[in-house]
């Protein structure tokens, strides 16, 4: 007999099944407990390079209160149903809304979208799990707060919370989102809810101003993680400076990348630099601005020789530096003396402000990124191969010149194997460098797809295999990261799931863990 | 909220429970009613505030002044395609969907 659930969660009969399903729309409303095909579309479509199957999931729970999340973690205790949680559910490139494992049940926090608090002078925020970026950026506006946001490039779409449950990053001073959150509300899988940090004490008014509480820390174990649902979430905004100074600095040779990561480290650990600075290949860079099938046709990854074109076409550096200042005018004409000095010594760079650049489009989202503007801009990644498929790789390394070469070479050299283009770029976090790269595949095309899934896992074998962590990966491959960082990270991951959450009905699966 | 409690009950025992609804209670009183929740206003706002950074901006294929049918942009909004993700009806309920399709379709006769 045909099940009347597109799925079912591992190991649950449909029996069961009905039954959670029955006492979930008597917590929710009818229309919040959603299980026909038609409904869940839009949970269902991902970038990634597999089947939809195999992450669709049997339902998704629009809830609106912690106490509503309450009953359904008891639920889901007694018929042992997982869910995955989901709060503005825009995950592009990591998984996007759908469950980790087919059969799970979206727990979609989108209705839950009320901004709690903004206060003006202590610069902090506390949301819910359904605010977007452009919400908060509208009540901060309406309201002349004063207040700017750090958001990632899907900003006015995505939101605070679930960026940075998931350790997402933006362009701005505050760009390191997890560094900038203080204090969560988390209801846990036995009901009970946690206020982390200073939150657990009765009568305090410094939840969203002291990180740490007292004993050990708690907020990590929260992010990347299956160990609570995170109702309330409160982080710091950055009062607008006085004066802001984006700028470029492009390049015209790989090589130099070299160079320009030698010069920004100290800048960037000194602050003289605030924000993270992006480094990004002329092919991260050409989609805003070019179409690929201009250039090259036919299958296989673009030639260099094409690439050249495309710079010299489209006034691009093989490398453009994305930085900004922010501060008084006074303070932004001191360091932008010593970035002109230190970026100009050898000659090759070519430094671009607002007043050379200000009609580039690419110079254009990039600056409104670096200030908290909204924009979608970076979406014109998925016009250079179209087909709508796409997947990060994000290994991390020290932030040295001598990490970049072998690791666009090893790059480059897989992508060529599987016919796909390095869509690159360099970002200097402070110490640390992440190497981003988006995997840009025809997903209407099941040959690439295919290529798209074995070039991804070679990348992690690769990348790990030297020592390259991944930061964040996509739900079909985050067994293989966790497994890559070792027996015993993995084994405190599971003791820890264990204790919190014994039936294991709180997104099994996430970060690999179960 | 009787039965809620049994179901609880059920799960996790009898003490945790008072303890924690008992907790949950004091903080929901605490919460500030007057706090700012989201709504859209109209199909416009919704266009400005999220269809517009793709399909204003060179991202997209223009769709406005179409005439596309208000069943396409529907479907298309609740499936995505291809590189444009799909939005939820907890992003964008029904009824918010038919007045944001009818401002892409005939978005001129309203102006
Ligand atoms: C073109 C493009 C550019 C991008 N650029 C960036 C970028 O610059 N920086 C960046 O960080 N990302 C980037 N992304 C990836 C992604 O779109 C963003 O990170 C986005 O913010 C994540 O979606 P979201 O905010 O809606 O979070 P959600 O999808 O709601 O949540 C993300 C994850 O966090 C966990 N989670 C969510 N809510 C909860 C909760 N309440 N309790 C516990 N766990 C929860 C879940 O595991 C969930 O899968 C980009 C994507 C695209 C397509």
């Amino acid at each position: 007999m045909a099940s009347k659930y597109i799925a079912l969660p591992k190991g649950v009969s449909e029996k069961d099944f009905d039954a959670a399903i029955n006492n979930f729309r008597k917590v929710l409303s009818d229309d919040a407990v959603l299980t026909s095909a038609e409904q869940l579309a839009p949970y269902i479509k991902t970038m990634m390079p597999v089947a939809d199957a195999e992450h669709t999931p049997s339902a998704a729970l629009l809830a609106t209160t912690v106490e509503q999340i309450q009953q359904i973690v008891a639920i889901c205790n007694q018929y042992k149903v997982p869910i995955w949680m989901i709060s503005t559910g825009k995950n592009l490139g990591y998984g996007s809304a759908a469950p980790a494992e087919r059969g799970q049940v979206v727990l979609d926090l989108k209705r839950m979208n009320r901004i709690l608090e903004v206060d003006k002078d202590l610069a902090f925020a506390l949301v819910e799990p359904g605010v977007t970026y452009q919400q908060l950026y509208d009540y901060i506006k309406e309201h002349k707060l004063g207040l700017w946001l750090s958001m990632p490039a899907p900003s006015a779409i995505a939101g605070p919370v679930g960026n940075t449950l998931d350790r997402g990053v933006g362009y701005t001073p505050y760009g390191e989102h997890f560094l900038f959150a203080c204090g969560m509300e988390v209801v846990l899988a036995n009901g009970e809810v946690l206020r982390t940090g200073m939150g657990s004490m009765p009568n305090s008014n410094t939840w969203q101003v002291f990180k740490w509480g007292y004993g050990p820390y708690l907020d990590g174990i929260f992010t990347q993680s299956n160990y609570g649902i995170v109702t309330k979430f409160g982080f710091w905004l950055m009062p607008e400076p006085p004066a802001f100074k984006p700028f470029v600095i492009q390049y015209q040779h790989e090589e130099d990348i070299v160079e320009i990561v030698e010069t920004i480290r100290p800048l960037r650990i000194s602050g003289v630099i605030p924000n993270a600075v992006v480094i990004a290949h002329a092919l991260y860079e050409a989609p805003v601005k070019a179409k690929r099938s201009d250039y090259v046709s036919g299958p296989g990854s673009i030639p260099d020789e094409a690439v050249d074109r495309i710079m010299k076409d489209h006034k691009l550096g093989i490398w453009n530096v994305y930085a900004a200042l922010y501060g008084t005018q006074e303070q932004i004409d001191v360091n932008w003396n010593i970035v002109t000095q230190a970026f100009g010594k050898s000659g090759k760079a070519k430094i671009l402000t607002e007043q050379e650049a200000a009609d580039d489009p690419a110079f254009v989202y990039r600056a409104k990124l670096m200030r908290g503007e909204m924009t979608l801009t970076e979406f014109s990644l998925y016009n250079w191969r179209g087909g709508g498929g796409s997947m990060w790789f994000a290994p991390v390394s020290q932030a040295r010149g001598s990490e970049t070469l072998k690791q666009m070479a090893l790059t480059k050299q897989i992508l060529a194997k599987y016919g796909l283009d390095y869509s690159g770029e360099f970002i200097v976090g402070m110490r640390d460098m992440h190497h981003i790269v988006d995997v840009l595949y025809d997903k209407t095309d099941p040959e690439q797809t295919k290529a798209a899934y074995q070039c991804f896992d070679e990348l992690l074998t690769e990348f790990s295999a030297r020592g390259y962590g991944t930061y964040r990966v996509n739900t079909a491959f985050m067994d293989k990261v966790a497994e890559t960082y070792g027996p015993v990270q993995r084994k405190v991951h599971k003791t820890l799931k264990k204790a919190l959450d014994p039936n294991g009905i709180i997104a099994p699966g996430k970060s690999g863990i179960r | 909220m009787k039965e809620i409690i049994r179901n609880l009950i059920v799960v996790f025992g009898f003490m945790p429970i008072i303890i924690f609804l008992a907790t949950t209670w004091v903080w929901a009183a605490q919460e500030d009613n007057s706090a700012s929740s989201h709504r859209w206003k109209d199909g416009a706002e919704i266009y400005t505030k999220i269809c517009a950074y793709c399909h204003d901006a060179q991202v997209a294929p223009p769709i406005r002044n179409r005439k596309l049918p208000l069943d396409y942009i529907r479907n298309i909004v609740r499936n995505g395609n291809r590189a444009m993700p799909a939005f939820r009806p907890s992003e964008i309920n029904d009824e918010s969907l038919t007045k944001l399709a009818e401002f892409i379709s005939h978005q001129s006769s309203q102006h």
